[in-house]
């Protein structure tokens, strides 16, 4: 994937979560890449209860299946992480 | 620091894992998924009892459950032990990497600090790897960890000897000796007749399919048991804690027996088995759904008699999809 490539992924993965969590009041762009999403001070205040919801979204709209729970922590730790699974996803497929 | 040479590798269960691992090292090919299905653990328990301050239910059989099957069906000899003096429990470990043996302890998952504090709480089954020491710390393979970590020694000490529900009292256990002719078909058809006795034969009220069923009728009445709303929120989310989360696999196992479902019919060359693994996979998707709603009205508070009762239907319909899932897998090995 090309850089803009990757770039595009991050906004849509942003997106999906936003959507996901029917978060309104925070715009994509503010979302940090290589922040951890679950941490105390992200923007997105996400607990571990949203972390099937973010499952599920990434699941629904990636056509990815994320059955490991544990490969799940890792990769729900940040928009940088997700795309790194779902660029791999891809190459597989 | 003294590192004993050892392949890390994250797993999907901290048990299972932490054999399988052990097994590796000590030069079985094995995967986890073969060592939770030949262990035979996939399971279902609907718990209510003055020993629990509210119902809950287990996915899996119990910790310590995986080793003992794995000596049973496999033929490997553990060493086990427990201590009742946190000194000579701190001794034999430290004895054992002298002399180059990986040992796995039990621990309060707690106090496992590489780990980010917001995925940690007080359980007490949980097992890790010991691969190395030096003046202030052990070097640890956790399973639930991308990487080889380190915890210093007074804190894996206060894991080993945490109080509380299923202590741990410093047990520790490594394998001593594998059989160089395992039957690999033998151990895998044991394992599966196990799993599959436990979901739809044993004769308990709360356990198996029964158990989900009971699960279905009683999540109605947990309001009457709830303190609050806040209360009957915190367990309804709890569901999904239990599902999906603590090492569970996803889906409360059902993925990683999935997985061993697709190994073993290769190992067997069994297509039916590897159509049962399709169906376990299908069953997981539908663990992980209730999973999802769980989640999504526990955080809205949205937990009227018509929610609940859409969650015991959706209960329900596992029972419905498990039952003949488990009496074919019964047929096909018995």
């Amino acid at each position: 994937m090309t850089e803009a490539e990757i770039a595009g992924l991050k906004i849509e993965i942003k997106e999906v979560i936003l959507q996901a969590l029917n978060i309104k009041n925070i715009k994509p762009g503010n979302i940090q890449d290589n922040v951890p999403l679950f941490a105390r001070d992200n923007i997105l205040g996400l607990d571990s209860i949203d972390a099937i919801e973010l499952i599920m979204a990434i699941q629904k709209h990636f056509k990815v299946r994320i059955a490991d729970q544990n490969l799940a922590r890792h990769i729900l730790e940040s928009i940088d992480t997700i795309a790194d699974f779902l660029i791999k996803e891809k190459q597989k497929a | 620091m003294k590192e004993i040479n050892f392949e890390h590798r994250m797993g999907a269960h901290c048990e299972s894992g932490t054999v399988t691992s052990l097994l590796n090292h000590k030069g079985l090919e094995i995967t986890e998924p073969m060592v939770f299905g030949i262990a035979g653990n996939i399971f279902f328990g609907y718990f209510e009892s003055s020993n629990f301050p509210f119902p809950t239910f287990i996915v899996r059989n119990r910790p310590g459950s995986i080793r003992k099957n794995i000596a049973k069906n496999l033929g490997v000899k553990f060493y086990t032990k427990d201590f009742k003096s946190r000194e000579q429990g701190e001794k034999m470990l430290d004895d054992l990497i002298s002399k180059e043996i990986v040992t796995a302890v039990q621990v309060d998952f707690y106090y496992m600090d590489y780990m980010p504090e917001w995925q940690r709480a007080h359980i007490n089954v949980h097992f890790v790897n010991v691969i190395g020491r030096n003046e202030n710390e052990y070097l640890l393979s956790d399973s639930y960890f991308p990487k080889k970590s380190t915890l210093t020694i007074p804190k894996l000490t206060k894991a080993r000897f945490a109080g509380g529900f299923m202590a741990p009292k410093g047990f520790l256990f490594y394998p001593q000796s594998i059989p160089s002719d395992i039957d690999f078909e033998k151990a895998i058809r044991k394992g599966i007749k196990k799993a599959a006795y436990n979901m739809t034969k044993l004769p308990v009220p709360f356990v198996g399919v029964k158990g989900i069923r009971k699960f279905a009728r009683k999540v109605t009445d947990w309001p009457k048991l709830a303190r609050d709303t806040d209360h009957l929120s915190h367990e309804i989310m709890k569901i999904n804690i239990l599902l999906e989360d603590q090492g569970t696999g996803g889906a409360g196992f059902r993925y990683l027996y999935a997985s061993f479902l697709q190994q073993a019919a290769e190992i067997l060359n069994d297509d039916q088995l590897k159509k049962m693994s399709k169906q376990m996979m299908e069953i997981g998707d539908n663990w992980r759904n209730i999973s999802y709603f769980a989640a999504k009205i526990g955080k809205t508070r949205d937990l009227g008699p018509e929610r609940l009762k859409e969650l015991s239907n959706m209960i329900n319909d596992m029972a419905d999809q498990e039952q003949p899932f488990f009496t074919e897998l019964y047929k096909i090995v018995k």
